[in-house]
């Protein structure tokens, strides 16, 4: 019943984008408003499995962290398995972590060195670094005249591209570049990633736990929600400065936040208020004393932004805060569960003693035991939690703080709004996810209102 | 001074009433951290204290690193000024991932002493479950095994240096708002 001369088709598939118009519109930017059940609705989450997780770029790793060929680490694109893995020629590759004989997952491990392939535990295939079968336990297949090994591997990520140490990747072989993705948000990520020639690098290790919340409570929490800082890090301010979180109007005029396609920052100009909560004088010293560097390197204002009360998040998953040096992914895992990844990224050239510092900051700040994070993740579980209620989800949450704080006559690059304490970046953020419910292609995607507005970029060091 | 791996084949256990001290020591302390007595807890640490946590990765057996390196990601690598800082942070009533209170337990079991051959100072494991509950029916549970030094100084013991190896390789709660 089987044709002898039919071969199984393992060219790798790569699901399109469809469009949820109805989803989209349960985000309402002219009333400010997001419907619950964004939060914790299967079929939602599975459309954004698909649509976003699907196309958009995802972090995957620091360079650091493989040096050499053969080094790879395991994470996730959505729910997707991934290696990461440096090639022979120093490229990098990403392949789902996944035999395409049964499925079973190739690597069980977090990370390796020099690995000259990975093996299946199920019946041995063996596949090369670069994701080609390599061979297949015993001489079975040898004399299987059906069997075409060429055609056989692990599926590639589509693409996948570094910025400055930081590695991307997208399942859309469609996606447009890395840069383009980012498009000007460049100018702000590089206040991390390029304050100094050396580059950067992430601290050994990662640390991983589980939040019972929605992947999309931590992202906006992290693109502009400074808000929060005072009321639920209260504690954790009194334990490490003696006093609350100085959000105050003195240093509103010296705050904003800027928005490109969904990825955006809330930052200070105060040079280190969030450096000041590590609790390491010694540390505000340091980039206080490179000030004038950064300054030369990357212009006033980056320079005021390294060490500031300041938190990022890249459109969709990937966050951090600069001034204390913490990196993260939420993974979602389900409309209601995250397994969040932390590490600490450091210049390279920072001496060896500021390294450390900023990796114990890390750990006394930003990581599950730390004084701060300890009363994020309460709130973000209870936010996806209380919407179960079939009544609550009918209610829209509000996101109407600063409405009219657009800055449209900043040369910033971006969507940039007065003052870091409103809920703008939050609302472009949102807007971003519904135009990815909304639109099937990257061109409507990268000219959507969320694209940055037309201004040329500041010079760097003006 | 550095937890290192004890070879296994010569340890000298230490004496039985040292032995009962070092229990009665573990005991108490149990006790002091499920009753949230932190103040307390502190008085119990050497002011040279290392307490570390690493964090746990997945690796092949062959993987030379081994699950967890010195310097790298970690849950705690504290001084005695960082955990006075953790507990700056219970104290106040804006902890809210502690008010209301979280109901804890801490158990400890297989309790080892062995000699170091520097007088009064003492290796000693033991491994812990440790239990939170709060709210409604918000439950986290842990697994580990401790790894010390303990000082002792006439009557008095105090804890040196405690290395925390937790089973979890990614940590199934979404905090730690407690000690081992
Ligand atoms: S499932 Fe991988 S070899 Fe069979
Ligand atoms: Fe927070």
């Amino acid at each position: 019943m089987c044709d002898a001369k039919a071969r199984p088709d393992m060219r790798p598939v790569y699901p399109k984008a469809g469009s949820y118009p109805d989803f989209a519109d349960l985000v309402d930017d002219s009333r400010a408003q997001v419907d619950r059940r964004v939060f914790i609705d299967r079929a939602i989450y599975e459309a954004e499995l698909r649509q976003i997780f699907g196309r958009a770029w995802l972090f995957l790793a620091h360079e650091s962290q493989i040096p050499n060929p053969g080094d790879f680490v395991r994470t996730y694109m959505g729910e997707d398995d991934v290696i990461v893995v440096r090639q022979r020629n120093g490229r990098i590759g990403a392949y789902l972590n996944s035999c395409p004989h049964r499925g079973n997952r190739v690597c069980m491990v977090d990370s390796g060195k020099k690995a000259r392939g990975f093996i299946c535990n199920y019946h041995g295939w063996s596949f090369g670094i670069d994701g080609r079968l390599n061979g297949t336990d015993g001489k079975v297949y040898d004399k299987d005249p059906g069997f075409e090994k060429s055609a056989i591997g692990l599926t590639p990520v589509a693409q996948v591209a570094s910025y400055k140490g930081l590695v991307f990747g997208t399942f859309d072989p469609e996606a447009p570049s890395l840069e383009d993705y980012f498009g000007p948000f460049t100018w702000y990520l590089d206040v991390m990633l390029d304050n100094d020639e050396g580059g950067t690098e992430f601290i050994g290790g990662c640390v991983k736990s589980t939040v019972e919340c929605n992947w999309k409570f931590p992202a906006e929490n992290f693109v502009g929600d400074i808000l929060h800082a005072f009321w639920t890090h209260q504690s954790g301010a009194e334990a490490i400065l003696g006093g609350a979180v100085d959000l105050g109007s003195r240093y509103d005029e010296r705050a904003f936040q800027a928005s490109v396609y969904g990825h955006g920052i809330e930052t200070n100009l105060d040079k280190v208020g969030n450096t000041r909560t590590l609790g390491f004088p010694e540390l505000n010293d340091y980039v206080l004393g490179r000030y004038e560097a950064v300054k030369a390197r990357l212009g006033e204002v980056r320079a005021r932004m390294v060490g500031a009360v300041s938190s990022c998040t890249v459109f969709p998953n990937f966050s951090f805060l600069p001034g204390q040096a913490t990196f993260r992914v939420w993974h979602p895992k389900g409309p209601d569960r995250i397994d969040l990844y932390t590490w600490t990224l450091v210049n390279k050239n920072m001496p060896e003693r500021i390294k450390e510092l900023y990796r114990k900051g890390t750990m006394i700040t930003f990581s599950p035991g730390g004084v701060f994070e300890m009363d994020d993740g309460e709130n973000w579980e209870y936010c996806t939690k209380a919407n179960q209620g079939w009544v609550t989800r009918h209610q829209k949450l509000h996101y109407g703080l600063g409405q009219d704080s657009a800055w449209s006559e900043s040369d910033l690059p971006g969507h940039i709004h007065r003052g870091s304490l409103n809920d703008a970046n939050q609302r472009q953020f949102y807007k971003r996810w519904a135009e990815f419910m909304r639109f099937d292609s990257w061109g409507d995607l990268q000219r959507a209102e969320t694209a940055p507005p037309a201004k040329p970029l500041p010079q760097a060091a003006e | 001074m550095t937890v290192q791996t004890v070879p296994m084949l010569d340890e000298t256990p230490v004496g039985d009433a040292l032995l009962r001290r070092i229990e009665r020591f573990y005991y108490r302390e149990a006790r002091l951290l499920d009753r949230e007595a932190y103040a307390d807890w502190l008085t119990l640490l050497d002011p040279g204290i290392r307490y570390w946590m690493p964090a746990m990765e997945t690796r092949k057996r062959g993987d030379q690193r081994g699950p967890w390196t010195d310097g790298e990601m970690s849950y705690f690598d504290d001084d005695f000024a960082m955990l006075k800082v953790r507990v700056a942070r219970y104290e106040q009533p804006s902890a809210w991932a502690d008010n209301p209170a979280t109901r804890h337990l801490h158990i400890v079991t297989n309790i080892e002493a062995i000699e170091t051959g520097t007088p009064g100072l003492v290796r000693a494991f033991s491994c812990f479950e440790n239990v939170r509950n709060r709210n409604e029916k918000d439950q986290d549970v842990i697994h580990g095994r401790r790894e010390d030094l303990l000082k002792l100084d006439g009557d008095r013991i105090t804890l040196a240096e405690r290395r925390i190896l937790i089973v979890q390789n990614i940590l199934l709660s979404k905090n730690l708002n407690t000690f081992f």
